[in-house]
């Protein structure tokens, strides 16, 4: 790889990711926000390739530009009355700042100061099949745990998410009644009550 | 000069601290689960510069990591904006500022 290219790859690059990040930090809007994120994510996607790790690159382009952020998209649609806005608590970014900030001299300076020793040249090549093998041979503990926590976040994810039959009733009608223009609805309209005719039932036959 | 670890060091550390600021500052519960994913990128930036010029027994082993926090994140990201969503269904915000009920 040429000297120079690789210096216009890894400035260029990284400029987007840290460009990208403090977009993040400006903006006020947050689907713009989730905007800068995609192109911050496709930043680290690059800077993989300049590190030759290609299949952590396409991963990274699948799951983080692919998949997460389009989720991001839905849950920000799917709660169309909260706020929009982006901005940050006043009270709390003070202090915040201060803590990042040290948190950033100590890292930077461990980063800058310590000796990595020799740098190696030779790259890790067919990585796609190195990891798929030691995946099955020496992680394999940790492979299935992991399927077994992608299985309950997923079963967690739609039982958290599923709604009710009454809230999805009363979900309905609110937006029924802002079509109409008439503003929310009280949910007590909406239940028809059944409770109180089970009651009477259950008290009719014991 | 040459482009070393360092540099990507460097870039993670700084990637690491916008995302925590953003994750610490940010009203909005989607908010501040765009720091944590920034932070997790940061993070996986740092394990692969160490996959490429470390020594060569932790080439493969750093990338795995990285294979399995970038799956951590996948399941953190669906439970978080689940959990996102049904704040918003019983308090109509998810500002972070707004969600008091357990402050006492």
């Amino acid at each position: 790889m040429s000297d120079f290219g690789f210096h216009l790859a890894f400035w260029s690059l990284g400029a987007m990711t840290i460009g990208g990040a403090s977009m993040i930090l400006i903006s006020r809007n947050l689907i713009h926000a989730v905007i800068w994120l995609v192109m911050s994510m496709l930043g680290v996607a690059g800077l993989y390739l300049t590190l030759s790790a290609d299949f952590i690159a396409v991963v990274q382009v699948l799951i983080y530009v692919g998949a997460i952020s389009v989720l991001m998209l839905f849950a920000i649609m799917l709660t169309p009355r909260a706020e929009r806005d982006n901005s940050q608590n006043i009270k709390t970014a003070g202090p915040a700042g201060l803590v990042v900030l040290m948190v950033m001299i100590a890292t930077m300076w461990v980063a800058i100061d310590t000796d990595w020793g020799a740098v190696r040249e030779a790259a890790l090549t067919e990585q796609a099949r190195l990891i798929g093998e030691s995946l099955i041979k020496h992680y394999i503990l940790p492979f299935e745990i992991g399927a077994v926590l992608l299985t309950a976040a997923l079963v967690g994810a739609i039982a958290l998410a599923r709604q009710d039959d009454e809230d999805a009733a009363v979900h309905a009608a609110s937006l029924q009644a802002e079509l109409e223009g008439e503003g929310a609805v009280d949910p007590v309209d909406v239940v028809d009550p059944p409770i109180a005719a089970d009651a009477s039932d259950s008290e009719a036959t014991s | 000069m040459t482009i070393g670890i360092e540099h990507y060091l460097t870039l993670g550390a700084l990637l690491f601290c916008i995302g925590f600021f953003i994750a610490l500052s940010k009203k909005n519960a989607i908010g501040v689960l765009i720091g944590v994913e920034l932070m997790l990128n940061a993070v996986n930036l740092t394990l692969v510069a160490f996959s490429r010029f470390g020594s060569a027994e932790v080439a493969l082993s750093t990338q795995v990591f990285v294979v399995f926090i970038i799956a951590v994140a996948a399941a953190e990201v669906a439970v978080g904006l689940a959990l996102a969503l049904v704040v918003y269904r019983n308090r109509q915000t998810i500002s972070v500022d707004r969600t008091t009920l357990l402050r006492g």
